[in-house]
């Protein structure tokens, strides 16, 4: 009764009152912007559906007509995509489980327990956070390469494994690099998070006769589970994304064990010209992975942002 | 069992020493409550018991066993934090439970058994499966008092652990910790900056402030017969009344008013000049005005009533002197709630010459206690 009274009574006359020049300039401004945000991915996804003829023709961001809509460019570029996105995923899953585990004991070890040379401890993982990537090319590549040849060592036994191809074993010292690299950052954010928790709870933990280990599985490692949305959203996009190490390591879009960075550059670009439409569709493709985990752990996202502020 | 000796214990952070050669014994079964301001120490002392900070210098002993350089869970504590420190992703049951897991002697289903029975004592068997923050402020501090007494320790030690609970829960629990403490007879170490709960809930009480130790007794003594200034001030609600002064002959002479000195007070004196007198603000009486200052008595002062506090049962006057109405107030006294008195009202006051103390004005020892006569003080009480 009350329900339909009220939708009843809905007062058309109040809403333009509320009208004025203000209000009218900010949703101006709102639309502005949103069509400036929106327009670039709205033409991205339109020229990934069109044929190459239609997107010759047409305009950018118009859709589609009749015969210029096509689903051939989303497979072809998938195709080609599909055993670099296996090799992405099996890389950057592993390093970024590995770099926040380690991050996050690094940074309990850093804050909650009471040890000498800790503050000297601290300031290498800073340090290790500005050592810039180009730096250590020529002696990572050599290091895997020359002196420690992991991947040739371990390539029967990956080989071995189903569903892995013996060149697999190539991510491996890939995987490994980037974890020593996303260290020192998970660190510093795991510990910004750890030292706002209560120090009370860790001594609990003392007296209730737990020792640092397990103070660590059993109490902080539960309560930081938004901090590990946070860090391993981030540290995932980095990982995922990253093409230096991988060109380094790796070496070329043709080889077998290539992540979808090094890939996404060769495809659709021929002697022939460039094909718009594959490239676009292999471009969004190439970001659904991150676009998921942001989706999956929005909440956690969300939770560890605001605990951490 | 239980009982715990602190001997020349000393905690220095940096170059600030936060405990001085601290001396304490505490007996079985005993509650005693540390107190003092923020940063006196106490909180220090307590850690160093915990075993969650290390002595600089000196030795503890509980139950007659050096304890220096145990873990706390080898030294037979539990303690309850201020902030209750109890683990947010974890039920009541996993809370209670936790403390148990690395006690010898106690199978899995026992365990399980002893958290339940704790839980029963302390009446929150019902909430055994919800996390701490479905829970109010008295029901987490009762499962912070579950996760202590699970383990059955020799000794409690208690941080502040009422000073998040609105007033009227705070009373509540403060009962609640006595009895509980009677019923386990578990030594107890409770500190506080509230010196309510210090009065009310101690066998003993010790002050401590700047890192040292000002005295140890029953709330009864601390009150009447204070170490020092510091005592005297700290103990006691409304404040001690302090007047800075000298002694000419055998007359104090104050800012206010001078007080002739008994006899009796005068042989504690020695021949020290510059004195603090202080006087309790219940020990004064107020009379009405005297018609003029022939009627008056060596003891007695006329008065300006400039501030009435009406507590119901009491009131507080504070009281200026008519010749020199300064803005602070030259004393303060309690009078029964019934006797009305308002303000600007000109009163006779009191102040009986057994009931004052007297301090040494430089180094701030007492000098002179109120003359504790136990008969006579109890025989009054009986009245």
């Amino acid at each position: 009764m009350s329900q339909s009274s009220s939708t009843g009574n809905f007062d058309v006359a109040s809403l333009v009152e509320d009208v004025n020049l203000r209000r009218v300039a900010q949703y101006a401004l709102v639309v502005f912007f949103l069509g400036f945000f929106l327009v670039p991915l709205e033409t991205g996804i339109m020229t990934a559906i069109k044929t190459n003829e239609s997107v010759a023709r047409s305009l950018p961001f118009a859709p589609p007509v009749g015969e210029g809509f096509t689903l051939g460019n989303i497979q072809f570029a998938l195709e080609q995509l599909s055993g670099s996105f296996f090799n992405s995923l099996i890389m950057s899953i592993p390093a970024t489980i590995g770099s926040v585990l380690f991050g996050s004991m690094a940074a309990y070890g850093l804050t909650m327990v009471n040890w000498r040379a800790q503050m000297g401890m601290l300031m290498l993982f800073v340090v290790g956070v500005f050592v810039p990537y180009q730096a250590v090319l020529v002696p990572l590549a050599r290091f895997w390469n020359n002196i420690f040849p992991l991947a040739r060592m371990i390539e029967p036994m990956v080989a071995s494994i189903p569903f892995f191809q013996g060149y697999h074993a190539e991510l491996v010292p890939l995987v490994i690099t980037h974890i020593a690299y996303g260290i020192p950052i998970c660190t510093i954010l795991f510990r910004s998070y750890y030292q706002s928790l209560p120090n009370s709870l860790v001594e609990a933990g003392k007296i209730d006769g737990a020792s640092i280990t397990k103070i660590y599985r059993r109490i902080i490692l539960p309560i930081s589970k938004p901090m590990f949305g946070v860090v391993f959203i981030y540290q995932f996009t980095q990982i995922y994304n990253e093409f230096l190490f991988a060109f380094t390591l790796v070496t070329g879009s043709d080889a077998p064990a290539a992540p979808v960075t090094l890939v996404l550059p060769a495809i659709g670009a021929s002697t022939s010209g460039i094909n718009f439409g594959i490239r676009m569709s292999a471009a969004f493709l190439a970001a659904v992975p991150t676009l998921i985990l942001y989706v999956a752990f929005a909440e956690q996202f969300a939770k560890g942002l605001r605990t951490e502020a | 069992m239980g009982q715990i000796q602190l001997t020349d214990l000393t905690k220095r952070f940096g170059d600030t020493v936060a405990v001085d050669d601290l001396s304490l014994d505490i007996d079985d079964e005993e509650f005693l409550v540390l107190v003092g301001p923020s940063g006196c120490g106490k909180s220090t002392t307590l850690r160093m018991l915990a075993g969650l900070e290390t002595p600089t210098s000196g030795d503890i002993y509980i139950g007659g066993d050096h304890m220096n350089y145990r873990v706390p869970q080898n030294r037979d504590i539990a303690m309850v934090f201020q902030d209750y420190a109890l683990y947010p992703h974890m039920t009541v049951r996993q809370n209670i439970r936790f403390g148990l897991e690395e006690e010898e002697g106690y199978t899995s289903a026992e365990r399980d058994e002893r958290v339940v029975e704790v839980a029963e004592t302390l009446g929150i068997a019902d909430l055994l499966d919800r996390k701490p923050d479905e829970l109010s402020g008295g029901q987490q501090q009762r499962v912070a008092l579950g996760r202590a007494i699970v383990r059955d320790p020799e000794v409690f030690l208690m941080d502040e652990p009422l000073s998040n609970l609105d007033a009227k829960l705070r009373a509540e629990m403060r009962t609640e910790l006595q009895n509980l403490q009677d019923q386990l007879a578990v030594t107890t170490v409770y500190v506080t900056h509230n010196q309510t709960e210090a009065m009310t809930m101690a066998d003993r009480i010790a002050v401590m402030d700047d890192g040292e130790l000002q005295q140890v007794a029953s709330p009864f003594e601390c009150y009447h017969e204070p170490n020092n200034l510091f005592v005297a001030e700290f103990i006691g609600e409304p404040m001690i009344n302090l007047v800075r002064g000298t002694r000419s002959e055998s007359t104090f002479v104050g800012e206010h008013f001078s007080y002739p000195l008994d006899e009796d007070v005068m042989e504690s004196v020695d021949d020290r000049d510059d004195f603090v007198l202080g006087v309790r603000p219940e020990d004064i009486e107020v009379a009405d005005a005297a018609p003029d200052d022939a009627a008056l008595d060596d003891h007695d002062l006329q008065m300006d009533v400039t501030v009435v506090e009406p507590h119901g049962d009491q009131n507080v006057l504070h009281l200026s002197h008519p010749d020199q109405p300064s803005a602070d107030d030259a004393l303060q006294a309690v009078t029964e709630g019934m006797h009305l008195v308002t303000r600007g009202d000109r009163v006779t006051v009191t102040i009986p010459p057994d009931k004052i103390h007297l301090f040494d004005a430089e180094t701030g020892t007492a000098v002179h206690n109120r003359r504790h006569d136990q008969e006579a003080d109890f025989t009054q009480l009986e009245q």
